[in-house]
């Protein structure tokens, strides 16, 4: 056996806990989830049915905690822990699925594939097969705070101009961009790709928050909400990446951190962070579009429809909606920010992935089953008519870009936030 | 005691301590420290209730026939395990009794053994099979016959007690341990959506009245 079969048979043995191991005992093979999956709806291949999925890692999971497995492999389909068998596990979980839930939530028996490939996942980490892009960017989130390796002198130098043009936008020489606040209400985390390739994004968040009068603050340093240590399934760096900006954030002694527009950044810190350091955050974690949807509800942003006129449709994102909670705050807002929005059919926790979920954009090895795997979505965003496609995720809005090319679409994808910036209704300036 | 029926009985003794060690070896599900957004105890009552619904689950109302037909096959199998259980104590055969098993019986094992066609010719689902499969839902189908005609010849109880038997042992050791852990299951996927405000859907509260 090679060492890295040892070192994934040891987690194989050691790292399972109770849910997983009930999960994995659960499966009967029943087949009745296929079609509930997006990747196995666009490729039609057996092999990309959650079940199969399921069944590559509960083949070694019978032959090493069970004693049939043991006695009688062939006839339970036991496997041993081998290159091959690794091979095989890392072409299904990370090349086929992006543990996105939907099986989890229509499996006839009640198990958890996606928690299950998850633990896959960490098998294969601990064996180091981990796809290249995911681990570069964990390895750089851990040696930079963020997964680009943006310095703290390009982002000021990024906030500087966003902020002046921003003053420009709202007429309004108050608004402000402030980093590093301390006392601050509110930190303001972001999505690195919001810095470097969408700051529209980030200065629509910056008029929100000046609109509705909010005491916030962004951060220089450590100020990444994307978590690759979570996608990779490697606990010790998904807990220290995550715990890089939770630091900063007692550091900033604010009261609230409030999560960019990123749906597996949301569920890393909001839901899956407390568990791994077995403790609650000193501090709330929200998303963005939650702090929105309660602006407006309390009357602190004003939205004016009109202001957006072409049809909106909406994605759901896996992690801020079927596995994060945050159902209707979205749609409340998009209600109020356009005078056309139509609902995807299915919507809410029903969604489809968009394919580009679960480190699969970072997976070049994989951008060919990815972008197949989008074609699903690709027909719902066609069928409502919409000319823009909302998504209160930076990861999927990647993939609807490129599904958008690829599938000829003829959307613009954009974030909440940059459709609420578009439709506030301002106050006077104080300055012009 | 008939000789069958104490085979009977140290095969459910067998069964239950396997079950009770395999639980307690997989031990608590982890505790939860995420402020919670919704209600665990909600999600579990949903997983245990709304969820078994034809309408509930895309793998039910896609597959409806296939779903109805394990529905009926796993309370047949219920019905015969009670009716094992059931025989150990009482006169060999109850008119009543027998008319109720063979009520459960006839169609669970109909269904039973289209499961078992329907796995063996769905190229699909042979594929995602391992002998064991074939083997499990063989075993379970012949214990629903040998109940069936126990029920309509009380003579035949010995061969339902042997058939029994060898199904309640060997339940622990494959996949019929699915029994024990889709309660685990079922509890810690109930609690996961339930904790973070996904289930129960908003039409799923209303008929649970959370």
């Amino acid at each position: 056996m090679t060492g890295a079969a040892e070192r994934a048979l040891q987690v194989l043995r050691d790292g399972l806990d109770a849910r997983t191991a009930a999960f994995l005992s659960s499966c009967v093979r029943c087949g009745l989830c296929a079609d509930t999956c997006h990747v196995f709806l666009a490729d039609g291949d057996p092999g990309s049915t959650p079940a199969a999925k399921v069944e590559r890692i509960a083949a070694l999971f019978r032959r090493h905690h069970t004693l049939l497995g043991r006695l009688a492999p062939a006839f339970v389909g036991a496997r041993d822990l081998d290159d091959d068998a690794l091979q095989a596990l890392a072409a299904a979980a990370f090349g086929r699925c992006t543990v996105c839930g939907r099986c989890a939530l229509n499996c006839s028996v009640g198990l958890d594939p996606a928690a299950i490939v998850r633990f896959a996942r960490s098998v294969l980490s601990a064996a180091g097969m981990v796809p290249r892009g995911i681990r570069a960017n964990a390895d750089l989130a851990l040696a930079t705070g963020n997964n680009m390796g943006i310095s703290r002198e390009d982002l000021l130098e990024t906030v500087a101009w966003l902020e002046q043009d921003l003053r420009d936008t709202l007429g309004d020489d108050t608004a402000a961009m402030p980093v590093d606040r301390a006392g601050a209400r509110v930190l303001y985390a972001l999505n690195p790709r919001e810095v470097k390739f969408f700051p529209l994004s980030l200065s629509a968040a910056a008029a929100i928050f000046h609109v509705a009068k909010e005491s916030w603050t962004l951060t220089s340093t450590d100020f990444d909400i994307t978590n690759y240590g979570y996608f990779a399934a490697d606990a010790d760096s998904a807990r220290a990446i995550a715990g890089q900006l939770a630091a900063r954030t007692e550091a900033l002694g604010v009261e609230e951190l409030v999560v960019a527009e990123c749906g597996h950044g949301y569920r890393a810190l909001r839901w899956e962070a407390p568990e791994w350091f077995g403790r609650p955050w000193p501090f709330r974690v929200r998303s963005f579009v939650e702090v929105m949807a309660e602006y407006l509800a309390d009357g602190r942003l004003r939205l004016d429809p009109a202001k957006n006129t072409a049809r909106v449709t909406l994605h759901d994102p896996c992690n801020l909606v079927r596995n994060g909670g945050v159902i209707e705050e979205q749609r409340v807002l998009l209600r109020a920010a356009a005078s056309d929005f139509v609902e995807m059919t299915p919507n809410r926790e029903d969604n489809y992935c968009c394919g580009g979920g679960g480190g699969m954009l970072a997976a070049s090895e994989h951008a060919a089953k990815r972008v197949e795997s989008g074609r699903i979505k690709a027909e719902q965003v066609r069928a409502t008519g919409a000319k823009v496609v909302a998504s209160p995720c930076h990861n999927c809005i990647d993939q609807l870009m490129e599904l958008n090319k690829v599938y000829k679409l003829g959307v613009e994808v954009k974030t909440l936030a940059e459709i609420v910036a578009d439709a506030l209704v301002l106050p006077a300036a104080p300055h012009s | 005691m008939s000789f069958t029926a104490i085979v009977l009985l140290v095969a459910i003794a067998t069964s239950a301590a396997g079950f009770v060690a395999m639980r307690l070896r997989l031990g608590a599900l982890p505790p939860s420290y995420a402020p919670a957004r919704g209600s665990s105890a909600a999600g579990v009552a949903y997983a245990f209730t709304v969820a078994f619904a034809p309408w509930a689950k895309e793998s039910a109302s896609r597959h409806l026939p296939s779903y109805l037909a394990g529905i009926a096959y796993h309370a047949a199998v219920f019905a015969a395990l009670a009716r094992l259980v059931l025989s150990l104590f009482g006169p060999p055969a109850l008119s009543l009794l027998d008319a109720a098993t063979a009520a459960a019986l006839a169609p669970g094992l109909l269904c039973g053994v289209g499961l078992l066609v329907k796995r063996c010719v769905d190229a699909r689902l042979r594929a995602l099979s391992v002998p064991e499969d074939f083997f499990v839902n063989g075993l379970v189908d012949a214990v629903l016959a040998a109940g069936l005609v126990a029920s309509l010849r009380p003579a035949a109880l010995p061969v339902f007690q042997l058939a029994g038997a060898l199904l309640i042992v060997y339940a622990p050791l494959g996949k019929v341990r699915h029994m024990l852990f889709l309660f685990t299951s079922r509890r810690a996927l109930g609690a996961f959506f339930g904790r973070r405000g996904v289930r129960p859907s908003a039409r799923a509260r209303g008929v649970l009245g959370v």
